[in-house]
């Protein structure tokens, strides 16, 4: 499997990158915006993975025991 | 007895000598407290030591045995928390010098279940920053080293457990799980580390990384130890929304030693992926070792494994980004930087990459359950290579090499996003010397079965029983 934190796959144009990080409340001046964005770059292709399953009738996942009173 | 030996005791025998009268609380934080003293500027354990608390703590719970007022087998047994465990009047700091004052108003459920059971807390544990890195390294408050090798990690998130748990330094620590944090530590440390199923252990006034992933457990170095913790803290809590409020065994009482018929599973998976050669020999080995106890064992499929780190990265990156928003934006640079990188990394997992990876949970799930119809244990290695030098961000392994954070979280992280028990222990060491762990998980609330058939294992062998050189 690949390693999603050193996956090369290039997705994000920097101008995206940018306007997200400043939507986020990043100040986008900083120095280390190139190191982000190289990280971003690196490892967000790896979450990409889950879109092989299918996923057809599943819903978010909740805890199934946490409720009180909730049984085995 | 030495002091050293004292040190070195598991919480059962020292208990039975503090009940005995045999060895005063007394002497026992203070053993701890001049070993401490000499193993600090190696290990580097703690965040903050608290010796003139703790000797308080065990002038008084000498009166209270002395008195006849004998708490229970953790009564008088030096314990450390992990810097995120909230404790009144005692600063917290998450690892992070950004919190360097912060002092809680109240204890963690964890905590105060501690100390009514008479344990004595002796300080707070180093850690990875905001337990965000499986690695135990801190640029703030120093990194955390391995006592079988101080050059080496001591692995993470709740790397002070981990060092001060195998040195002596303590008899009993707490650390929290969100992706391993737990158990790999202890099994680069060779410890015990268990994470129970979540909502077994509260998680109130515990700072957060992940809420949906989070877990809490003992780090110490023994099974029956772990069981003994555990006999303390498990229950409801209606302070914590994902609590469980069902009954809790005496999980002493399942240490039998008998793991006739116990159906053990072995992913075919696990080995699909990068793993040290001398790791997986003595993984396989203790593998065998639980045959000739009794167990049943066999090869099982897990195809949904190596989703698991897409899934739990989704999902932790996102909670972990949105916990720590406000402190990103107020206080970014303040922050570790590869822990800044990671968390402002969050910003750009989207909202349905985040409802997609916990579908996709929700079919894993459902996946580990079917399995665990099959086998009632699922065993592999923990970690699936031996501790390394700090400062690496890319680890050899054979003639590959891969990201740290990925490799050393590859066989904990699916059981956090499950959810189910699991639990390290020793089982080997490398010829560098290095500790190696072996990893079983069971079915939800089924903690019995895995802590008895690790107790089944440690009995065995004499891993435990090794001490580090430091």
């Amino acid at each position: 499997m690949e390693d999603p934190f050193m996956a090369e796959t290039f997705w994000l144009s920097k101008e995206a990158f940018l306007k997200i990080a400043e939507v986020s409340g990043l100040d986008t001046t900083d120095r280390h915006m190139e190191e982000l964005y190289s990280f971003v770059q690196q490892m967000l292709p790896g979450l990409k993975d889950v879109e092989e399953l299918d996923l057809t009738g599943m819903e978010p996942f909740m805890p199934p025991l946490s409720a009180k009173g909730g049984s085995k | 007895m030495n002091s050293t030996e004292i040190c070195y005791l598991s919480a059962r025998p020292l208990g039975q000598l503090i009940q005995r009268k045999e060895v005063s609380p007394v002497e026992v934080i203070a053993a701890h407290l001049s070993r401490i003293e000499s193993l600090e500027p190696k290990l580097n354990s703690f965040i903050t030591l608290l010796p003139d608390q703790a000797m308080a703590a065990a002038r008084q719970a000498e009166k209270e045995i002395r008195e006849g007022r004998y708490r229970g087998p953790l009564h008088g047994i030096p314990l450390g928390l992990k810097d995120l465990y909230y404790t009144e009047g005692i600063r917290t700091t998450s690892g992070s010098k950004i919190f360097d004052a912060f002092v809680p108003n109240f204890d963690s459920t964890v905590a105060a279940k501690l100390k009514e059971a008479g344990a004595l807390l002796i300080g707070k544990l180093n850690m990875h920053p905001l337990a965000y890195g499986p690695t135990g390294e801190n640029g703030e408050y120093g990194d955390m080293h391995n006592p079988w090798n101080p050059a080496l990690i001591a692995g993470g998130s709740s790397g002070g457990c981990g060092s001060a748990a195998a040195s002596g330094e303590c008899t009993l620590t707490m650390g929290s799980d969100t992706g391993g944090s737990i158990r790999i530590p202890s099994a680069l440390c060779g410890l015990v580390g268990f994470k129970p199923t979540y909502g077994r252990l509260s998680r109130n006034g515990l700072t957060p990384l992940a809420w949906s992933q989070d877990h809490v457990g003992p780090i110490v170095r023994t099974v029956e130890d772990c069981a003994l913790v555990m006999n303390a803290v498990a229950g409801y809590d209606p302070s914590d929304p994902t609590s469980i409020n069902l009954p809790v065994p005496d999980y002493t009482r399942s240490l039998t030693g008998e793991i006739r018929g116990v159906r053990v599973g072995v992913p075919k998976e696990y080995f699909d992926v990068l793993i040290d050669s001398e790791v997986k020999e003595s993984v396989l080995k203790a593998i065998d070792r639980l045959g000739e106890l009794g167990a049943v064992i066999s090869e099982v499929s897990w195809p949904m494994y190596r989703y698991c780190t897409a899934i739990s990265s989704a999902i932790q990156m996102g909670e972990a980004t949105a916990y720590h928003s406000h402190l990103i934006r107020t206080h970014g640079s303040g922050i570790y930087p590869p822990v800044r990188l990671r968390l402002e990394a969050g910003f750009f997992v989207s909202a349905s990459d985040y409802v997609q990876a916990q579908r996709a949970r929700s079919l894993f799930y459902r996946e580990s359950l079917d399995l665990l119809k099959k086998v009632d244990l699922l065993a592999g290695p923990t970690v699936p290579v031996t501790a390394f030098e700090i400062g690496r961000t890319r680890v050899n392994v054979g003639n590959k090499t891969a990201g740290a954070i990925g490799l050393l979280t590859q066989y904990t992280r699916p059981f956090n996003l499950n959810g189910f028990p699991a639990i390290t222990v020793p089982c080997g060491f490398s010829d560098a010397g290095l500790p190696i762990g072996l990893q079983l998980a069971g079915r939800p609330l089924e903690e019995e079965t895995v802590l008895r058939t690790a107790d089944a294992y440690e009995r065995s062998t004499d891993w435990h029983h090794r001490r580090p050189p430091v």
